[in-house]
């Protein structure tokens, strides 16, 4: 069985009465590229401060590399790369001073020829000033300044954020390269799917700091599903179906969105409604991301539609 | 080789902040001891050309005892050392909080302790360099070059003592930075606590008072700054 290399044990943090991050169970084996998904708002960069010991837990334990998250080491630091939010670097820095000072804290273990292969890379210059450089150039120093120390563990909080289509795709190609060439352990949140699954074998789905979906892409690509079901009379308004995480109504027609249930059961349950036939729609996986966490209030609405 | 790294990094922060302050003072005191030397060799040669005394034979005493010149470049020290103690704890404390840098500034392989050290000495090296240096050479100017008689020493002692006055600013503004309470409760005590702890100091006449009452108070701001930093969330 692979190392755990992160590991949450009922991580919660709240902040007044609210809850931020509510009993998050993790668990990172080394080499996985984990796709930590949420929408804005949902508790991701909580997470991960909590895990990176920059806020304190309410209650529940988060570990990385073997340390508690509350008393990460010098040398434990040391080991693992971090990829702010909004990449927030210190504006006055040229690039190669910036990467002095990062140097400092990686002796004998920083790998100048790979950062600046990166810069090259990304088509910047370390006399460039960080205060000079657009949002994704301040990514892409961002993942070189990361990456340069050659971290056994890779923590990126939502590095794409703010980055428009085509330098989103060439941030992340370069991220790809560079992650999966040398088999490290990344844990990377962002809250657009299609990012995590040119990147990820396994995604974690956190939806208002609770934990919904810790598994293989595949698994949630086969588990998520709509349904259209077609009635010849009116459409039932009471749906009791194991499964079902929200729906649509219209006069003959009922569209399903279910986690978790087989096709006999769409079966099963149609047949007892008696409708007259069902249809699987097909959804990419932001589709079905987006539909996995759809908002409480869009239920209330359907609701009273119904009504 | 972490820790000069951090304070390379503070110095430089703090470059613009302790030049302007550095300068400020060099400009006022250089300005003040030649405006005042001609003035005072002006005096000399009325009273000596009225005395019939040669220029050099006679010791100006009212220029002795009541020459202000360096007490007045003190009273710009007064507010220049707190005024910077002020800018300097919101460049090292509050900007990185506006500009959201304390992420990647604390995720380092080294201890928060030693983050904090190099923000404090890097605030104490500037103020020994920026204002501290700066007016230690003022006086010694003003008394070595001959432009004017000799300074009491006590005035170069009441400049230090601004500069004093200058950390426990920069200490207060630097807790009230760290305090996540809100304004009206206790993150105004930082700042108010500097404030009391400034005009403790100067209304105190005996320097054995001065000098107890700066360190209690650096003390008491060092330990709360401290442990707001230790403790704080980022």
């Amino acid at each position: 069985m692979a190392e755990i290399v992160l590991e949450t044990k009922g991580l919660t943090k709240y902040y007044g009465a609210k809850p931020a991050l509510d009993h998050l169970d993790l668990r990172v084996p080394r080499g996985c590229i984990c796709g930590f998904l949420g929408r804005n708002g949902a508790g991701k960069t909580t997470a991960i401060k909590l895990m990176l010991g920059l806020l304190a837990p309410t209650a529940g334990s988060a570990s990385l590399l073997g340390c508690d998250s509350t008393a990460l080491t010098p040398a434990i630091r040391q080991r693992i790369g971090y990829v702010t939010e909004g990449h927030r670097l210190f504006r006055w820095m040229t690039i190669g001073r910036l990467e002095e000072f990062q140097k400092a804290f990686f002796p004998g273990q920083w790998d100048s020829r790979l950062f600046a292969d990166m810069i090259e890379y990304f088509e910047l210059s370390k006399k460039q000033k960080i205060k000079h450089l657009s949002n994704g150039q301040r990514a892409q120093v961002s993942l070189a300044l990361a990456l340069a120390p050659n971290p056994e563990l890779l923590v990126m909080d939502d590095p794409t954020l703010g980055l428009d289509a085509a330098i989103r795709r060439q941030f992340l190609e370069g991220m790809i390269e560079l992650i999966t060439r040398q088999g490290r352990t990344v844990l990377f949140s962002s809250h657009i799917l299609a990012d995590v699954e040119r990147v990820a074998d396994r995604i974690v789905v956190i939806d208002k700091g609770v934990l919904r979906a810790d598994c293989s892409l595949e698994q949630f690509r086969t588990s998520v599903r709509k349904v259209v079901v077609y009635f010849e009379n009116s459409a039932p308004a009471d749906i009791e179906l194991a499964g079902l995480l929200h729906f649509r109504r219209s006069e003959r027609q009922l569209e399903l969105t279910l986690v978790g249930v087989g096709d006999a059961e769409v079966a099963d349950w149609a047949r007892q409604a008696g409708a007259g036939r069902f249809d699987f729609v097909e959804m990419n996986l932001e589709d079905q991301f987006i539909e996995f966490t759809a908002p409480a209030h869009r239920r209330r609405l359907f609701q009273w539609e119904k009504a | 080789m972490r820790f000069l790294a951090l304070l390379r990094k503070e110095l430089r922060e703090s470059l613009p902040w302790l030049l302007l302050a550095g300068l400020l003072l060099l400009g006022v005191g250089l300005l003040t001891v030649h405006y005042e030397a001609r003035f005072a060799h002006m005096r000399h040669q009325h009273w000596s050309s009225h005395s019939g005394l040669g220029p050099g034979e006679v010791v100006n005493t009212y220029d002795l005892v009541h020459s202000p010149h360096l007490a007045w470049v003190a009273m710009w020290l007064a507010f220049i050392a707190p005024g910077l103690g002020l800018v300097l704890g919101i460049c090292h404390f509050w900007v990185p909080l506006f500009a959201r840098t304390w992420s990647f500034l604390l995720h380092r392989s080294t201890s928060r302790m030693s983050i904090l050290a190099a923000k404090l000495a890097a605030a104490i090296l500037g103020f020994l360099i920026s204002p501290g240096l700066v007016w230690t050479g003022l006086y010694w100017y003003a008394c070595r070059s001959g432009l004017l008689i000799p300074e009491p020493i006590q005035i170069l002692v009441a400049g230090w003592i601004y500069i004093v006055i200058g950390l426990v600013v920069y200490l207060g503004t630097a807790l009230s930075a760290l305090s996540t309470a809100r304004w009206y409760t206790t993150r105004i005590f930082g700042l108010a606590f500097a404030a009391l702890a400034a005009f403790l100091i100067l209304v105190q006449w005996h320097l054995g008072w001065v000098f107890a009452l700066a360190v209690l108070a650096i003390a008491i701001l060092f330990g709360q700054t401290v442990a707001a930093f230790l403790s704080r969330e980022f």
